[in-house]
């Protein structure tokens, strides 16, 4: 312990000296953003692995005192962030993180998580390799009509259902993050939110099914293996005498709670609104920032936003209030998945600042000009931090660059290429990390809850350096040289 | 060692009680531990706890059940379950020394043993013998024969077939299912799957109708599931003599006691039998033996994960052309006899 705390310290002085502090030339935030130390970097590392290890070294303890460790992190962050640029510029870079990205985030994975907590589908599939191979072939594609999170929570609990009778299935589960939970959402801005800011910065809205080539390879690829991997497992069950109830000759499939789909559809407009509303006039001040409640300093929560949230826990409210109790009961609803998301993520979206303003100050003095340059650092960034603000950085990195032909965008003119490599960087390599999209942890969670043993966050990454990164690897040989 | 697995067998019980509570409590068909029968999950807790060093496995069992445990909304419930959770974990502590001793017995496959037949078989246990063999080794003709000697029910595939056929229709109007298609198709369901054409299904309604009929599985998923309870149902109500259908370990994955038995001849002595038996010649008879050989190996492996005709994975290994067939008889009977009067 003496010799780990030694190393930390060590560590720290080594960072606090880094040449990465000697940005601060030009005044403003941009000259702050660049200023940031490495060394302030500590918090987020130490939060990720406070989650990769703690619940395995200490798992009780851990779920005891998540709110404590993830509050404590997060002082450790705000208290020298605060020492070092004041109390305004740390209170600002605070309220900006909680109220424009993760109060947005998380009410959109509450309302889905109501929603189809309230939706469950009856029947006696019995879950095989080849219902498997369907099941995530169609949420893949689903995902890109509702959302990665909208598939997501829409289809966990349907797939554990199926699978009930099997032991070995957390193989399925984490195909699942890779597929539904990330790369479905490639063909449309409604599928994963980078691909809506990129919408909102003039890419056409059907410009992402330009990605279906690549989604379909990938999902061949991915898919063929799923099958073998999950062959082999099936096999090992039954040879194991495990067996699904086929009594009954014939299958019976009905969907209960159905109404709540519309609260889906609901949702997923919401998300679409709030992404259109900040270019209607009607919703700009006179210098064209788009208007709302004023918190502090230059952080203002949007209207678009508010009327975003508003609606989704309008559908979340009235899916409680039209579905029966009984149908919560058999899915096995309880708010325990939320509630770890939340309070994980708060932690998370704080101490990734410092990685993410200086992500923003030297994104553009990467030297990236080649589109298979920026589909994997984009991604390699987007497995750890948000992707959205990744996707933003690079998408402006490629506008500078004096392309002459491609998709005119309001930050410039951006190779089709390129746009390409960014868009897949940004959406596929999310499934790289639990945390590398939002509808990941959610799922591991709710796995977890429902008697699936999920890979820890360390086994996770493991499984999706065996399984992604050779497929990024064929991407980037195909597509991106 | 005999006291050990009575505490064991004892603290199954009540882990597995817990689950079947803990799960009434939740309300949830979702996230239940332990998904098979009473008995098979039992015997697979108690295997854990005697014959397993890895008491990591049956940790993380428990642990499964306080986490589902945990979400009980009723406070009264969920304070009782944890409570009893508790006192669990805390016998499991008291075991002796010997659990998760790694003994050069492995338990269950001595209570199989022809030489421990009286422990294997209980009093209201049924005499079940599964033979395996290889084509042309006689194998059929020694088991017919001595199911007639024992005066017990023989089964092979064609006559599992007709039971499926019947029980299937049977299944079929008790939930009012009335559909020609699909009692058509029986037919080629269950068919031998060795013929030709098993798995050749045309049209794709027909193709959608099966899917819906075998709840998404393949049919011979389907039929091997089906063949799985017909012949764990009747090792609980009759003696019987089963050939092949990997009865042998379906039973063991079930826990009922039988006796499994592989017999096999040299491949040019067998393929001699064939010629004789069915008039090819040699070249017909070598090739129709090493086919017929090569989908009960690949069948075996499908379902049970084991390699055919592998000594370890069965009782008793037979070389029929060292004995004969009425001989094979004899020696199995006498066997069984030993068990008879010992356990009489």
């Amino acid at each position: 312990m003496k010799k780990f705390i030694t190393f930390l310290g060590g560590l720290f002085v080594l960072m606090a000296s880094s040449p990465l502090t000697v940005f601060a030339k030009e005044a403003g935030t941009e000259a702050v953003a660049a200023s940031v130390p490495l060394w302030m970097c500590i918090p987020f590392g130490g939060l990720l692995l406070c989650i990769a290890v703690l619940p395995l070294i200490k798992g009780e303890w851990w779920e005891k005192y998540q709110p404590v460790i993830v509050a404590v992190w997060a002082v450790l962050f705000i208290v020298p962030f605060t020492l070092k640029y004041g109390v305004g510029f740390s209170a600002e870079t605070v309220m900006e993180c909680v109220f424009n990205d993760y109060l947005t985030f998380i009410v959109l994975l509450f309302g889905l998580f109501c929603v189809a907590g309230n939706i469950t589908l009856e029947g006696d599939f019995a879950g095989s390799p080849r219902i498997n191979v369907a099941l995530l072939a169609f949420g893949t594609i689903l995902a890109s009509c509702i959302g990665t999170t909208g598939a997501s929570m829409l289809l966990v609990r349907p797939v554990i259902k199926m699978n009930k009778w099997r032991r070995r299935k957390r193989h399925l589960m984490v195909f699942f993050i890779f597929l539904v939970s990330n790369m479905g959402g490639c063909l449309t801005p409604i599928g994963d939110p980078p691909l809506l800011m990129g919408f909102m910065r003039g890419v056409p809205f059907f410009w992402s099914l330009h990605l279906f080539g690549i989604l379909i390879f990938n999902m061949v690829i991915l898919l063929t293996v799923f099958y073998f991997v999950d062959r082999r497992a099936y096999r090992k069950d039954v040879a194991r005498g495990l067996k699904p109830d086929i009594s009954k000759p014939g299958t019976d499939v009905r969907i209960d709670g159905a109404h709540n789909l519309f609260f889906v559809v609901l949702i997923v407009g919401a998300v679409i609104l709030s992404g259109m509303l900040p270019s209607v006039p009607a919703f700009q001040d006179a210098s064209g920032h788009p208007l709302g409640i004023h918190v502090i300093g230059e952080v203002t929560l949007s209207f678009a936003s508010i009327i975003e949230m508003a609606v989704i826990l309008l559908a979340a409210f009235l899916s409680f209030k039209t579905t029966k109790e009984e149908i919560r009961i058999r899915n096995h609803f309880n708010w325990g998945p939320i509630k770890e998301v939340a309070v994980l993520f708060i932690g998370i979206f704080i101490t990734m600042q410092p990685a993410l303003l200086l992500l923003k100050a030297h994104g553009a003095n990467l030297g990236l000009s080649k589109p298979f340059e920026m589909f994997w650092v984009t991604g390699a960034l987007s497995s750890f931090l948000d992707n959205t603000p990744t996707y933003l950085v690079f998408l402006t990195t490629a506008g500078t660059l004096g392309f002459t032909h491609g998709m005119v965008t309001t930050v410039g003119t951006i190779s089709n290429r390129m746009l390409t490599a960014i868009s897949c960087g940004a959406v596929f390599m999310g499934a790289n990390t639990y945390i590398g999209n939002a509808p990941n942890f959610m799922v591991k969670a709710i796995s977890d809850e429902n008697g699936v043993r999920m890979p820890t966050f360390f086994g996770y990454i493991v499984w999706s350096q065996i399984f992604l990164v050779p497929v990024f690897l064929i991407d980037t040989l195909v597509f991106f040289l | 060692m005999k006291d050990n697995r009575k505490k064991c067998l004892a603290i199954a019980e009540r882990i597995y009680d817990l689950d079947v509570e803990v799960y009434r409590c939740v309300g949830s068909s979702l996230g239940r531990a332990f998904t098979s029968d009473r008995r098979t999950c039992v015997e697979n807790l108690v295997n854990l706890m005697i014959e397993s060093p890895k008491g990591h496995l049956l940790r993380s069992e428990l642990a499964m059940i306080s986490n589902m445990a945990r979400t009980i909304r009723k406070k009264e419930d969920r304070s009782r379950l944890m409570r009893e959770y508790d006192n669990i974990l805390k016998e499991i502590a008291t075991l002796p020394t010997s659990f998760g001793r790694v003994d050069i017995v492995n338990e269950k496959r001595a209570r199989l043993n022809t030489a421990n037949l009286h422990q294997k078989f209980k009093k209201d246990d049924h005499m079940v013998i599964c033979i395996g063999r290889t084509q042309g080794s006689a194998g059929n003709d020694i088991g017919f024969a001595l199911a007639d000697s024992l005066k017990v029910n023989y089964y092979d595939v064609e006559i599992f077939n007709e039971v499926l056929k019947r029980l299937e229709v049977e299944r079929e109007e008790a939930y009012g299912i009335h559909d020609h298609v699909a009692v058509d198709q029986n037919q080629v369901v269950m068919d031998n799957k060795y013929q030709k054409g098993f798995e050749a299904t045309h049209g794709i309604r027909r193709r959608l109708k099966e899917f819906n009929r075998y709840h998404g599985l393949t049919k011979a998923d389907a039929l091997f599931f089906y063949l799985s309870d017909l012949i764990c149902q009747k090792a609980r109500e009759e003696d019987f003599i089963v050939m092949g259908r990997c009865a042998d370990v379906i039973l063991a994955n079930n826990h009922i006691p039988h006796v499994s038995i592989f017999i096999t001849a040299p491949f040019e002595q067998r393929v001699n039998r064939i010629m004789e038996v069915q008039g090819l010649t040699y070249k017909q008879a070598a090739r129709q033996l090493k086919l017929l050989d090569k989908k009960h190996e690949r069948y075996f492996r499908h379902y049970t994960g084991l390699k055919w005709g592998a000594a370890e994975n069965y009782d008793i290994c037979f070389n029929s052309a060292s004995y004969g067939i009425e001989e094979s008889v004899e020696i199995i009977e006498r066997m069984l006899n030993q068990h008879l009067h010992t356990g009489s």
